[in-house]
């Protein structure tokens, strides 16, 4: 049996997978769902195990998702951390980019920054560009500075010294003096964070990484411990930023790779849901209560980034961390994201939710916002039986009453304002669609939507129809798809690494040794945790620019082993280059970052085939109600039961299909066929 | 149900403008436009309506719509564009006009033969000939000598690129594979822009785009007069100077005199001293850009830029003075003479609204120019940039460190590293320092020091710092800030301050000093919280001898 369990904001899930080992067949799921316990997560999924009734002695596989790192960073419950940085630079940290993404607010207040500037250390030393030692390092200045250290309680230390993305030699030292001298607090340099250049960045990611190093390690060995008393025989893995999973020893050295595990794994079980049903261009959606995020995946494969930042906004520059995360668009809008009227008489959706508490009107918990979710009941999307769950039906006289200040400013009746809503949240969400297709030179009509999380299917086909997406697919338990998608993941790290270079003959033998390096490091990594060099596949990326420019554009290197074809890959960069921006120039092409992907394949489970029920589609209908679809008008609308449907059936809309977790909306145009695996695969049946 | 759809059709015009933004930032080859962002990228309707604005930096708000209608001004009749033609311009006293090195790409977008708006965008290019590397002279007299000048012409005619234009460019500027990459870039960023806006009006229907900029131009009228009607109504006069003209000559008084109603915002500037020998000049459509940005702080700092809250603004200067200048006076440092005049405006207003005014910043771009060659690849390079320092105090906080002026925004500082790749230049420190000033209630944010150390002989800086005799100024009993200069500390120890300064020298082991002002303080010294105080000295941000003299501790 496998297990995934995953903690998100509201709700900690788990999915369950039994399978027949020798023929990989599944043969059941459980699902179990508790609250998110904030003060010690572990409770929470130890509630879903019981909830579940889940034998983790039974358990082969036990893969996790936490959002302890990204919690202790926006609720500021990490360490007190210290920097150690070349002299001349301590306030980087705090001088950070200068920028000002509030143009016009002359008033603002900067975000002040995680080490205060008595915590920021100076120690002689200087590497230059090339990565030559220029100023040997005295560490004569370490014991008083572990002094303060020690009187100001200081629990974790980051050392980030200019230029050790291209040689750590200085910062190996200290760490070996530092350890030398100290014992109780956590150190981790650079150089073990990121091999990338740009010293802000990297001095943000490594003290950002300080600073959730303890709490998160803290975690991890509580986490282990527990289950390992219920059971459990092998340490869990930890899922990754990166989409894939790791051994929870190799988190622990740099638990930053945490940050965004979350949407990451969503993002890879639609991988993994492609690839059984033959779809290799995708793309992902995730509508939660929050916020919605989305994801392009091309040819299997999702962008890796490493240019992250948490609590950046319109308005904010955000703090950078420079780890390979998924290349994720989120914004502002989900099924709590309240309507309003600004000034001028202009009515905006999100990006303040209503949360859970007090929720969209439509919970009656005192919620007086008109909400998406609540415009969805209004055009009658939502069955009242299946409202929250089936805990309770839709509160109607708190909507009404939620819709009156709107519908005087706007002179409009609370249908119309209704599908205002609607429309802007979803022109809203086309455009977060659009900054990860069209505007990145890809033609949406050549793509696959995959729509989870729990308002995902509400929208899609909406969504879908403006973006000309050839098919929507509703997975099976949309609402824990994320859960799902850890156990379909492999064991990756990635390793990138800035050395710049222009992409010329005489240059090969560099390319060649850096791989090499990146390459050794990879495998005595792994073979850490006990794997096999052989087991290990590597991919190899290049992100490449042409000579002067500053942004680049990742290429995969599919003959990096031969060698034989820098020809083919500036080809290749010259072509990703005008898809992306239009243009090609005659100018050199540049090496900046090199990019290797090593990963392990973990034994897996088919994806679940669900067997055709011998029934007929109509048996799964249970209501007849009118729903407002619009543009495309009012109908009366069969709903089904989403339990019903099995295989090869199919059905019309307009339609709504029903389950516990969330909804699925047939506009009047779309046909919906049910495959083997229990997926609704909506399709445009006409145009309007 | 049509308003909805208004509204959408407005969000989309932002976000192309976003898209834009990003498309001219990825594809640039100058870092001035790639990490300083020092472009704006725009949508105006046929008339030259600003319809949608993207911005790195502010001071570009009247730049757009305004180079559009000059535009149109020359091309009209048998003379008009068409479909394939995009223009190019840098004419500094015309509509949208700065100086030179800021060159505007006008294309203009037809949907079944007609007219119906403009993409257009004006960067920085870091190189346009001239006397000096960079196009930038604090001692320059005429505009002839601060580089080329595309007063209005095509550089595509009917969809085909015009050779003649790129060969001259070639041939007149010091980086031609950059100045030319920075053309296509702004080529390409105005056509992504184009294609968007045609599909709003496929899918929309021209009627409907027509009227949804109609309705987004007066919504931004509507909020503009909302908050404009926040302001305390009245006259408001005040003067600031220009401290020097590159030539030893100064200083030359600025005047402005601001009337406040429900309805109108007037800023005169009438009486302001004559245009100048040197490059200290700023032509009228630079000072219009200039109180555009001030305008807007004060009023929609928030909303998506477009005309319509603009329409209240009205600014008046008779011509031929220094913040009007005619050609073909200098104008290569227009931006500090810019920055002064939203600092005066600024000064004047914000005893009136401390929410949204703070006590003085650092008031200048503090751009250097340094120039040379690069130690290890031997190529000619120029290091362009803005540089940060300490914002003023407010009712509410304690000054901002670390932050570009009020004339950049969404600007980044160079990253040492790459900068020590590119240049080799190495940097000795970049740090804050302690050179006193706006203490009060809330203290003024720390200025800077940015050591750069030259490694290879024959190396030049060029760079003007206004403030090198003034400070920055306090607020409500809170003391003035420090100032703004630069110091060439030769390697035999001597030292040279400087606050503008024209293709200086520079050789192996010399080191320019830039030093940023500190912000002003706000409000009384004494009233600030003891333990306040202790924590700023903790951190360094003043010294023992301060917090003895100005806080009693």
């Amino acid at each position: 049996m496998r297990v995934a369990t995953d903690i998100g904001g509201t709700f900690t899930d788990l999915v369950c997978l039994e399978f027949d080992r020798k023929t990989g067949k599944p043969t059941g799921v459980k699902v179990a769902k508790a609250d998110t316990t904030p003060a010690n997560f572990e409770q929470g999924i130890l509630d879903t195990i019981n909830k579940g009734k889940v034998d983790l002695k039974e358990i082969g596989f036990f893969a996790h998702g936490t959002t302890v790192v990204i919690n202790a960073l926006t609720e500021r419950k990490g360490a007190k951390t210290a920097l150690i940085t070349t002299k001349g630079f301590r306030d980087v940290l705090e001088i950070a980019r200068c920028n000002r993404p509030d143009l016009f607010n002359f008033n603002f207040v900067k975000q002040p920054p995680f080490v205060p500037r008595f915590l920021r250390f100076e120690v002689e030393e200087r590497i230059n560009y090339k990565g030559e030692v220029i100023k040997a390092l005295n560490t004569a200045t370490l014991k008083a500075i572990l002094k303060t250290c020690k009187e100001e309680n200081v629990a974790s230390i980051a050392v980030c010294l200019l230029h050790a993305y291209k040689n750590p030699k200085h910062e190996i030292q200290l760490l070996q003096e530092l350890s030398k001298l100290t014992n109780k607090i956590e150190i981790i340099a650079s150089h073990q964070v990121t091999r990338e250049w740009r010293e802000y960045e990297r001095t943000s990611s490594s003290v950002l990484s300080g600073y959730v190093l303890p709490i998160a390690k803290k975690y991890l060995n509580k986490l282990e411990e527990k289950l390992k008393a219920k059971g459990l025989q092998d340490a869990p893995y930890i899922m990754q930023s990166n989409g894939g999973i790791t051994t929870l020893n190799d988190v622990k050295s740099n638990p930053i790779t945490m940050v965004e595990s979350g949407p990451a794994s969503g993002v890879f079980g639609a991988i993994a849901l492609g690839k059984v049903i033959g779809k290799k261009d995708l793309i992902v959606l995730d509508i939660g209560g929050t916020t919605a995020k989305c994801a392009l995946i091309e040819n299997g494969q999702v962008k890796i980034t490493t240019n992250y930042k948490i609590e950046h906004s319109r308005t904010e520059a955000g703090y950078p961390i420079q780890t390979p995360v998924i290349d994720i668009v989120e914004i502002g809008n989900g099924g709590g994201s309240i309507a309003w009227i600004d000034e001028g008489g202009k009515m905006h959706v999100g990006p303040k939710s209503a949360g859970a508490m007090p929720g969209p009107a439509a919970y009656g918990r005192g919620g007086k916002n008109l909400t998406t979710t609540d415009a969805n009941i209004i055009t009658g999307r939502i069955h009242p039986d299946y409202f929250l769950g089936g805990e309770l039906p839709p509160d109607h006289a708190s909507i009404a009453e939620a819709s009156k200040p709107l519908c005087k400013t706007l002179n409009g009746s609370k249908e119309a304002i209704a599908k205002g809503i609607l429309r802007i949240a979803n022109a809203n969400m086309i455009n977060a669609l659009k900054l990860i297709s069209v505007n990145k030179g890809h033609d949406p009509r050549d793509f696959t939507m995959v729509v989870i999380g729990g308002g995902g299917a509400m929208h899609g086909a909406d969504l879908a129809r403006e973006l000309q997406v050839s098919e929507l697919i509703v997975p099976p338990h949309a609402g824990v798809f994320s859960a799902f998608g850890m156990l379909m993941s492999d064991i990756r790290r990635d390793y990138i690494r800035t050395n710049v270079l222009t992409l010329v003959r005489q240059q090969k033998d560099t390319i060649a040794a850096t791989f090499s390096e990146m390459q050794k490091e990879a495998i005595s990594n792994f073979k850490a945790d006990n794997y096999k060099e052989e087991d290990i596949k590597f991919t190899y990326y290049a992100d490449l620019r042409y000579a002067g420019q500053e942004h680049y554009v990742k290429v995969l290197l599919t003959h990096f082993s031969r060698l034989t074809a820098l020809e083919d890959i500036i080809a290749h960069f010259h072509e990703e280059h005008e898809k992306h921006y239009s243009f090609r120039l005659e100018a050199p092409v540049e090496l900046v970052n090199f990019h290797l992907v090593a990963e392990v394949a973990v034994e897996k489970p088919d994806f679940p085939k669900m067997d055709a029920s011998g029934r007929t589609v109509a048996e799964a209908i249970f209501d007849q109600r009118e729903v407002d679809f619009d543009d495309l008008g009012k109908h009366d609308t069969p709903f089904y039961r989403r339990e019903l449907l099995a295989p090869n059936m199919m059905l019309h809309g307009p339609a709504v299909i029903a389950e516990t977790a969330t909804t699925t909306v047939v506009t009047p145009l779309h046909e919906v066929r049910v495959d083997a695996y229990g997926n609704l695969i909506l399709t445009l049946q006409k145009t309007a | 149900m049509e308003k909805f759809t208004l509204e959408i059709i407005q969000d989309t015009l932002v976000a192309a403008g976003d898209e834009m933004f990003q498309t001219l930032q990825r594809t640039s080859m100058s870092p001035i436009i790639y990490e300083s962002l020092d472009y704006a990228v725009g949508i105006t309707d046929a008339k030259g309506e600003l319809l949608a604005q993207g911005n790195g930096v502010t001071a570009f708000l009247a730049a757009l719509d305004s180079v559009v209608r000059a535009t149109l001004e020359k091309f009209n009749g048998k003379n008009a564009l068409e479909e394939g033609d995009v223009v190019i311009a840098n004419t500094p006293y015309a509509g949208g006009g700065t100086h030179l090195s800021d060159v505007s790409v006008i294309y203009p977008i037809f949907y079944k033969k007609e007219l119906i708006a403009f993409t257009v965008n004006k960067a920085h290019w870091t190189e346009l000939g001239g006397t000096f590397p960079g196009s930038v002279s604090t001692v320059a007299t005429e505009i002839y000598q601060e580089g080329l000048h595309f007063p209005f012409v095509k550089v595509k005619s009917k969809g085909k690129i015009n050779e003649a234009i790129v060969d001259l460019i070639k041939a007149n500027v010091r980086l031609p594979d950059s100045t030319l990459g920075d053309l296509f870039a702004g080529i390409a960023a105005a056509g992504v822009g184009a294609k968007r806006v045609i599909a709003i009006i496929e899918k929309y229907g021209l009627e409907t785009f027509k009227k949804a900029k109609e309705d987004f131009l007066d919504y931004g009228e509507r909020m503009c007069i909302e908050a404009l009607k926040e302001i305390p109504n009245g006259v408001y006069e005040g003067t600031t100077e220009i401290e020097d003209n590159g030539f030893g000559e100064g200083p030359f008084p600025i005047k402005a005199k601001i009337t406040i109603t429900d309805t109108e915002f007037i800023a005169d500037f009438n009486g302001s001293h004559p245009q100048v020998k040197g490059a200290t000049n700023l032509a009228f459509s630079g000072l219009v850009t200039g109180c555009r940005s001030l305008f807007k702080a004060i009023t929609t700092p928030r909303m998506d830029a477009n005309g319509g809250a603009f329409r209240p603004m009205k600014v008046l200067c008779e011509p031929g003075t220094i913040v009007s200048a005619e050609a073909p006076s200098a104008v290569s440092v227009y931006y500090e003479v810019l920055i002064t005049s939203i600092d005066l405006i600024w000064k004047i207003l914000a005893p009136l609204i401390p929410d949204k005014l703070p006590a003085g910043h650092l008031r200048s771009v503090c751009a250097t120019f340094i120039s040379g060659m690069h130690p290890d690849t031997d190529q000619f390079y120029i290091q362009a940039e803005p540089l940060a320092g300490g914002w003023g105090a407010s009712a509410t906080h304690d000054g901002n460190r670390g932050q570009l002026s009020c004339g950049s925004g969404e600007s980044y500082n160079i990253p040492i590293e790459i900068r020590e790749m590119r240049y080799g230049i190495q940097v000795e420190q970049y740090a804050f320092h302690n050179e006193g000033g706006g203490y009060g209630e809330f203290q003024g944010g720390n200025g800077q020091y940015v050591d750069y150390k030259i490694v290879s002989d024959g190396a030049r800086v060029t760079a003007a710092f206004l403030g090198e005799k003034t400070k920055t100024w306090g607020m409500k009993g809170g003391h003035d800030g420090s100032y703004n200069y630069f110091m060439i500390i030769r390697k035999d120890g001597t030292r040279e301050r400087h606050s503008l300064g024209t293709n200086i020298f520079l050789e192996k082991g010399d080191v320019v000093r830039c030093v940023t002002a500190t912000g002003g303080g706000y409000g009384n010294p004494n009233k600030r919280p003891k333990e306040q105080v202790l924590l700023d000295l903790k951190n360094g941000y003043i010294t023992k001898k301060e917090a003895k003299e100005f806080y009693h501790i």
